[in-house]
């Protein structure tokens, strides 16, 4: 009990909520520089993911369980995400044979 | 040690998270995403939360990591066919990037620090006490991600699933 | 009182993960330096003679293995939520039971859907 507290302790709340907002901002940044659309779901993940750790964070200090359970519902909607999101990319890159996005510039009106 | 672990661990993602923005080759792009999230994870055993550093390798490192070098692979990517922005646009995305992070950081720094925690429960993280949590207090968000992967399935096949006529 | 999960009780597991790497690595690096190496252009080629070949030796494969791969990240995710269920099965008592029957029904849906469009057919 004295050493997970003193664990605790030793890391300050604001490091982790430092650490998810600079690997949010890096997942914006990618988002927004690249043009493959994979790279992009990949950015998405990582975004994802410094919520996630910025949850998990917060239930760890708060000794509340259900912080945790929202990292579990973030990765289902994650997976769900994915799945989909490849299937689409697929179907593109089965019309326009590329995954770069300029290609889908045929949705404008 | 814990702090040093702590720096460790946040270089590591914070590195590799720069590197999957900044590779061309979009292999390694996972790859590094992959070591990104194993420090994810070791910063979840760091927070006393196990049974999630678990379950984060084993669906991300595991499953959906590897669907993405399976489309890459399937599709046949590779440094000379990643399409590039112009140069302008890169630095826009990254100033527009930075600015969102300039402007997070600055209205964390003002907001009120979070003083010492609360006396912490180890068994927090412990896979008895989360399924306490998930089965009683969010008993409908379970059923209703039971819907979301259906229609995750169904969306899955009626894209990928090649028509036969 | 109860026994408590520490950080430091999964220095083994640290340990198990160093020991798998670093022989892995270890293995790696001394093959490279045993092995005898020749490097030429003709020694890296892939066939001696016959045609020249072309392009790289990644050819892209049948949709397929991508549809059942989709499947199994998703079944994968559910798995997740299974765990804590089952280590609580006997505390949840019937409520836990129908939670997990309407969950499972769902998913059995979309698996019977997926069955019944042939998608892991494979002719």
């Amino acid at each position: 009990m004295e050493n997970t507290v003193s664990i605790l302790r030793q890391i300050p709340l604001n490091n982790y909520i430092l650490l998810s907002t600079l690997l949010f901002c890096i997942g914006v940044i990618g988002v927004l520089s690249r043009r493959n659309a994979i790279i992009i779901l990949m950015c998405v993940e990582l975004m994802l993911n410094a919520v996630n750790l910025l949850l998990a964070a917060f239930s760890a200090y708060n000794s509340d369980p259900a912080g945790q359970v929202f990292v579990f519902f973030i990765m289902a909607v994650a997976a769900a995400e994915v799945a989909v999101g490849l299937a689409i990319l697929m179907m593109v890159f089965r019309n326009t044979g590329t995954v770069d996005i300029n290609a889908l510039n045929k949705l404008k009106g | 040690m814990t702090l040093s672990i702590f720096y460790f661990l946040s270089f590591l993602a914070i590195l590799s998270a720069l590197m999957v923005v900044v590779s061309k080759n979009p292999i390694h792009s996972v790859l590094y995403l992959i070591i990104t999230f194993f420090a994810i994870a070791g910063h979840y055993v760091l927070l006393n939360a196990q049974f999630l550093a678990a379950v984060h390798v084993i669906v991300y490192a595991g499953a959906i990591m590897v669907l993405f070098l399976y489309v890459i692979m399937m599709l046949n990517l590779n440094a000379e066919v990643e399409p590039h922005k112009s140069v302008w646009l890169k630095s826009a995305a990254t100033v527009a990037g930075g600015t969102l992070m300039v402007v997070l950081v600055g209205a964390l720094r003002t907001s009120a620090s979070v003083g010492s925690p609360l006396p912490a429960d180890a068994n927090i993280g412990l896979i008895k006490t989360l399924g306490k949590t998930l089965y009683k207090d969010f008993m409908l968000p379970f059923e209703i991600s039971s819907i979301l992967f259906l229609a995750a399935m169904v969306g899955a096949v009626m894209l990928g699933k090649k028509e036969t006529k | 009182m109860q026994h408590q999960d520490l950080p430091s009780d999964y220095f083994p597991m640290v340990i198990q993960f160093i020991v798998a790497v670093g022989f892995i690595a270890t293995t790696m690096v001394a093959t490279h330096l045993l092995g005898p190496k020749r490097k030429s252009k003709i020694k890296l080629e892939s066939f001696e003679c016959g045609i020249e070949s072309q392009g790289n030796a990644r050819i892209p494969f049948s949709i397929k293995y991508f549809l059942v791969a989709i499947l199994f990240v998703l079944f994968d995710v559910e798995v997740i939520f299974m765990y804590p269920w089952a280590v609580n099965f006997k505390e949840l008592g019937t409520t836990g039971i129908a939670e997990m029957f309407v969950f499972m029904v769902l998913l059995l849906t979309g698996f019977y859907y997926i069955i019944k469009k042939g998608a892991l057919k494979w002719e």
